[in-house]
């Protein structure tokens, strides 16, 4: 079990579904912390500590969603997983396509997972709280 | 010697007298005959002449009639001309307006498509935030507020259902699958292990009768099913829903029936209960979206069958309908 905050990166550009997420990791157990970035260069310039990211904690965990503006979580999950520092934080695929092509080529990208977001709030809350069970507490991730 | 000789003469004179008299007999004899002979002929010449005029005139009749009935034909020619012509254009008319309308149809359906599935963000927004609001502070603030957030949380609700619905509806041709060699059996087992939940509930008896291989879809003929048999399961009476299903030929396709012992439907919604969003119930009787038959009827379509409903209030109804039969039948 992770006793110390345990640090995510939420990838997504709609602030609604972005705030949901947070939301229903505030009824999970673990303590965390999310940041959120609303596009795909952004969060890699986040990841990557560029310019006034400098100083950003690496995440534990990356929750990615596809459809981001500028630079797409397709193109984002395999820059994260081509890069030598970056490919072994667990990146969870979280988005509302249910296209059969998209899942094949996120785990083709190496995502260590792919969960469709469901249309209902009940459900949602149950997908986030297997994570927060799961990648949160369940699994051993590698060291800082 | 006179006398004999005046004698002779006499005699030879009364002879002659005698011969022209005889010859003048005969001579009027041959007059008179020839009179009549001319008098005949010249009967004969004046019917000839009469004949002839007659034919003269018949002749001139059908010259008449002939140019008449020419002028006739030609007259009708033109006109047929005229309405060949006319009815080229109608049926170019025609092919252009088929035209029109399918592409017309073809936006329609993408714009239901791209306006069903575009709303679905939002709606998941409003749905989702009301939900929460549920969550967290029901009973926390006062009665008013617990009404008002469950009326906006079953509004959300329900227009989820409904885009869902719609989403589905023109995903039917948008994203359907070609059309293969499919078991109905298994289209129709797939249907009832669906609705299983519902089943135990009401304590329904399906009963599935041998089904034949068709062309088809079997997502889309699963779903045919389902909507179908739920029906049967939803509508119920106060006895326990039964609910069965067969299929017979009937020349070049097959019969499908769905058969249950349900409330029924009146006569004058026979065709209504087809359309999209068309309900006769409300949602407390019975909820729902009224998109679960127009979604039959959209597939039934696809597959190239009909669909129709028998029924009589509170004797169950059977909704019938048909697919073309495949080239190899039974497998």
């Amino acid at each position: 079990m992770n006793s110390r905050t345990i640090e995510i990166l939420l990838v997504e550009d709609n602030p609604g579904d972005a705030r949901l997420t947070l939301e229903a990791f505030k009824e999970g157990k673990v303590l965390n912390n999310i940041t959120i970035m609303g596009d795909g260069v952004e969060a890699l310039a986040y990841l990557r500590r560029q310019g006034h990211y400098a100083g950003a904690v690496q995440p534990d965990l990356i929750l990615l969603d596809l459809n981001l503006p500028k630079m797409d979580g397709r193109e984002v999950l395999a820059e994260i997983k081509a890069d030598e520092q970056l490919k072994k934080i667990p990146v969870v695929v979280l988005t509302t396509s249910e296209a059969e092509e998209d899942v094949a080529r996120a785990y083709s990208s190496h995502a260590n997972c792919y969960i469709t977001k469901p249309v209902e709030l009940e459900q949602f809350l149950n997908v986030v709280q297997s994570i927060d069970s799961f990648w949160l507490s369940l699994v051993k991730l590698p060291s800082q | 010697m006179a006398t004999a000789l005046e004698r002779s003469g006499v005699e030879e004179l009364d002879r002659l007298k005698h011969r022209v008299a005889t010859l003048e007999q005969l001579f009027e004899v041959y007059e008179r005959t020839a009179i009549e002979q001319a008098n005949k002929l010249e009967q004969l010449l004046e019917e000839r002449k009469r004949a002839e005029r007659e034919l003269q005139k018949h002749k001139l009749h059908l010259e008449e009639l002939v140019a008449a009935r020419t002028a006739e034909l030609r007259r009708a020619n033109e006109q047929l001309k005229i309405d060949i012509a006319a009815r080229e254009q109608a049926e170019q008319e025609l092919a252009l307006k088929a035209q029109e309308l399918a592409r017309s149809n073809a936006d329609l359906e993408k714009f239901a498509y791209v306006a069903s599935h575009d709303l679905q963000e939002p709606l998941r927004m409003v749905a989702s935030y009301t939900q929460l609001l549920a969550r967290r502070y029901k009973g926390k603030l006062d009665a008013d507020a617990d009404d008002f957030i469950g009326f906006a949380v079953d509004g959300a609700n329900r227009m989820q259902q409904l885009i869902q619905d719609l989403l589905s509806y023109s995903r039917l041709t948008t994203r359907g699958k070609a059309l293969e060699l499919t078991e109905t059996r298994r289209a129709c087992d797939i249907a009832v292990k669906n609705l299983r939940r519902a089943i135990e509930e009401s304590g329904a008896k399906v009963a599935v009768d041998d089904l034949p291989v068709v062309l088809g879809d079997v997502t889309q003929l699963s779903q045919l099913f389902q909507n179908l048999i739920g029906n049967g399961i939803k509508y119920c009476s106060d006895r326990e829903p039964e609910v069965r299903v067969a299929a017979k030929t009937n020349g070049p396709e097959w019969i499908f029936s769905v058969r249950d012992n349900g409330i029924g439907i009146e006569p004058q919604y026979f065709e209504r209960i087809f359309q999209m969003f068309q309900r006769l119930h409300t949602r407390k009787d019975y909820p729902g979206t009224g998109m679960g038959l127009a979604i039959c009827r959209k597939i039934v379509e696809r597959h190239g069958g009909s669909i129709w409903v028998e029924s009589q209030p509170g004797h169950g109804s059977t909704f019938w309908f048909t697919i073309p039969r495949a080239e190899r039948t039974q497998p």
